[in-house]
């Protein structure tokens, strides 16, 4: 048995050498195939990467550059942890990068003019495969800021990065990433409202099943519009707060009226300065004047009514509006009137349902604040507003009865010569009598 | 001839207000009174705090409809009643505005030298020519407008295409405005003429038994 059992030892021992020998010669053998520098570099790479898009990360691992036309040099270094991470890895390098693999790269070289217009130019290979949200894209007012030629509007990679592409789930992070890093001192004032708390602290609102909205939630995330847009956000606040048209009604006389010319934020922002936008509307239309054709003609005429520029008076408005009616045959130029928030940061510090403005004389009382700032303003092609200053008594001349005949609070912007009027009549009714008594004492102190 | 009011029976006496007519009057009355006050608490809330400024909106809003009824009990029994003949216009122009013209040299001359009045008054022909015109614009004009001006002003979204008509909310509002001048100045009017009677309270009597108080004056 011993015997046996030593000379199995010595079996084994010749049996360990051979398994060795064999690891060994299979290790060599890999290292043979696998290209050594991609060992190397992707060691710490959690996925897989495709033997293909190894070929790439070869050289793209490094620190290289390339001079571009305008002189500056733009970075093609990716890192191949990031690129194994994404959710883009399994589809390779060649299915974004489809020019490159086309061509004999990298000897022949392509001219990339500036880094800007390389993004802008790559943003169609995300439309290849994520179709529906690049038509989202299409229509949004980043997709028109860039058409327009804008250097700050994003394209996809701004906001989900080139190589480091990640699930949408990261994307509801409450840090506000992303967002965040155009607008920041919006979300700011997000994180303080009623909305960015609860989204903090346990992201949800009073019922446990409805989470607190971030930015995408109201704004939506690809076919994001012109925030001057206000129906769209109205219908917004009102599509989770859907009781709250019924819980106005309870006690706000024309409260669909009031829902309808006034932001939600302008009252449920308490501390928040408010304006009145007088937005150029065609009545025959009903849609808001403005577009590529008539956007210039319009700002003519604006320069040729306010001639000192200091800001449109009753009679200038007057003017521009005749104006601008006489100018297409088939347009009724009226103004209609929102209030708003001044800044968009005011717009999201909404706070408790508790806090809103509930004192119906904030704005239905002579001298309001809300009533002394007020703007005119034309929808320009991508849907935001351009503004033109006026002056606050616009809202209270009586040459703006017809100019402005679709703007009235009552008290908060009425209109003074009325008021003469109504002392007049009270004077009329007290001199009448005694005008009619003194007659007729002086007629019978003759007699 | 003056003909001593004791000496009268009730039966002989002019009964020229009939009761829906009374009613109608004083209930027209409050409501006059009590809308200017909450549209002036409505439109000048900075100057006066007699209530707040919804308490002052709900409170209009409802003697609004009061006054809308009202109008109704005023027009359905003019419209049922041979009493109507009192609104109805005279159409000879020439004859009216001599008569006019007559009403007003009595009030600014003939009322402080003892003469009879001129226009003879009857159960079927109880207004002067001046009163007349006055009552018809403030019955068949005014009231109607402000009755309407009121209606979409009280709910500008049901109303709208009616507001879009008339050329804005503002254009709406400053004829609801311009009509509450013109009732504040005719209140007062009101309330002083009525006291042209023979005694100051007569004619406000009148307005509260239905007869006529003082034949002849």
């Amino acid at each position: 048995m011993f015997t046996k059992s030593g000379s199995g030892g010595r079996n084994d021992g010749t049996r360990n050498s051979s398994l060795a020998a064999l690891l060994a010669f299979g290790m060599v053998l890999a290292l043979a195939v696998i290209p050594s520098t991609f060992a190397a570099s992707v060691a710490d790479a959690d996925s897989a990467i495709s033997a293909d898009d190894a070929k790439c990360l070869k050289c793209h691992s490094k620190q290289m550059k390339k001079s571009m036309d305008d002189g500056a040099k733009m970075s093609l270094h990716v890192t191949a942890s990031d690129f194994a991470d994404s959710v883009h890895s399994a589809i390779g390098c060649t299915s974004c990068h489809q020019a490159i693999a086309k061509r004999k790269h990298p000897k022949e070289k392509i001219a990339i003019s500036d880094e800007r217009s390389f993004s802008v130019e790559m943003n169609q290979a995300c439309g290849n495969c994520h179709e529906e949200m690049a038509k989202q894209y299409e229509g949004s007012i980043h997709a028109k800021l860039v058409a327009e030629g804008s250097d700050a509007a994003p394209v996809c990679t701004n906001c989900h990065t080139a190589h480091a592409v990640k699930a949408m789930s990261v994307f509801e992070s409450v840090t506000g990433e992303v967002c965040k890093s155009c607008h920041e001192p919006i979300f700011e004032a997000y994180a303080q409202s009623v909305h960015g708390e609860a989204r903090a602290n346990g992201n949800t609102i009073r019922d446990s099943h409805i989470q607190a909205p971030i930015c995408a939630d109201c704004h939506r995330a690809h076919d994001i519009s012109a925030v001057s847009a206000e129906e769209l956000v109205q219908s917004t606040c009102l599509s989770c707060h859907d009781e709250a048209t019924l819980a106005h009604e309870q006690w706000l006389p024309n409260a669909e009226h009031h829902l309808e010319i006034i932001a939600c934020a302008a009252c449920h922002t308490p501390m928040a300065e408010r304006r009145i936008d007088l937005q150029l509307y065609d009545k025959l239309t009903k849609v808001p004047m403005g577009n590529e054709e008539n956007h210039a003609p319009f700002q003519q005429k604006l320069d040729e009514v306010d001639k000192s520029g200091d800001g449109l008076d009753p009679v200038e408005l007057w003017k521009l509006i005749r104006r601008t009616s006489q100018e297409g045959q088939a347009t009724d130029v009226t103004l209609r009137g929102r209030m708003e928030v001044s800044t968009g940061a005011d717009a999201h510090r909404i706070a408790a349902k508790g806090s809103a403005v509930r004192e119906c004389d904030s704005c239905h009382e002579q001298g309001s604040a809300a009533f002394q700032n007020v703007t005119v303003s034309i929808a320009r092609p991508d849907g935001r507003k351009q503004r033109f200053n006026a002056d606050s008594d616009v809202l209270t001349s009586p040459v703006s009865l017809d100019s402005v005949g679709n703007f009235y609070a009552a008290g908060g912007t009425r209109i003074a010569v009325l008021d003469w009027l109504l002392i007049l009549a009270i004077l009329a009714g007290l001199a009448v009598p005694i005008g009619h008594i003194t007659i007729g004492k002086i007629l019978n102190r003759k007699k | 001839m003056h003909v001593n009011q004791a000496t009268l029976s009730e039966e002989q006496r002019l009964y020229l207000h009939p009761l829906p007519v009374r009613i109608w009057h004083w209930l027209n009355a409050l409501c006059f009174v009590l809308l200017i006050l909450t549209g002036v608490q409505i439109r000048y809330a900075d100057l006066f705090s007699l209530m707040s400024f919804e308490t002052a909106v709900k409170l209009h809003n409802w003697v609004g409809f009061v006054l809308i009824f009202n109008y109704f009990v005023w027009l359905g029994y003019y419209l049922m009643s041979d009493k109507v003949t009192n609104y109805h216009a005279v159409l000879d122009a020439k004859k009216f505005f001599r008569n006019y013209f007559d009403q007003a040299v009595y009030y600014s001359y003939g009322i402080f030298k003892g003469q009879k009045r001129p226009h003879n008054i009857q159960p079927h022909d109880k207004f002067n020519p001046m009163q007349k015109l006055t009552y018809q614009v403030i019955m068949m004009i005014t009231v109607p407008i402000q009755i309407l001006t009121g209606l979409m002003l009280w709910d500008v979204n049901r109303f709208s295409s009616w507001i879009d008509f008339a050329g804005g909310i503002r254009v709406v509002n400053t004829i609801h405005v311009l009509m509450f001048i013109l009732f504040v100045f005719f209140i007062f009017l009101h309330a002083y003429m009525g006291m042209l009677g023979p005694k100051r309270s007569t004619h406000y009597k009148e307005m509260i038994t239905g007869y006529e108080e003082d034949e002849g004056h």
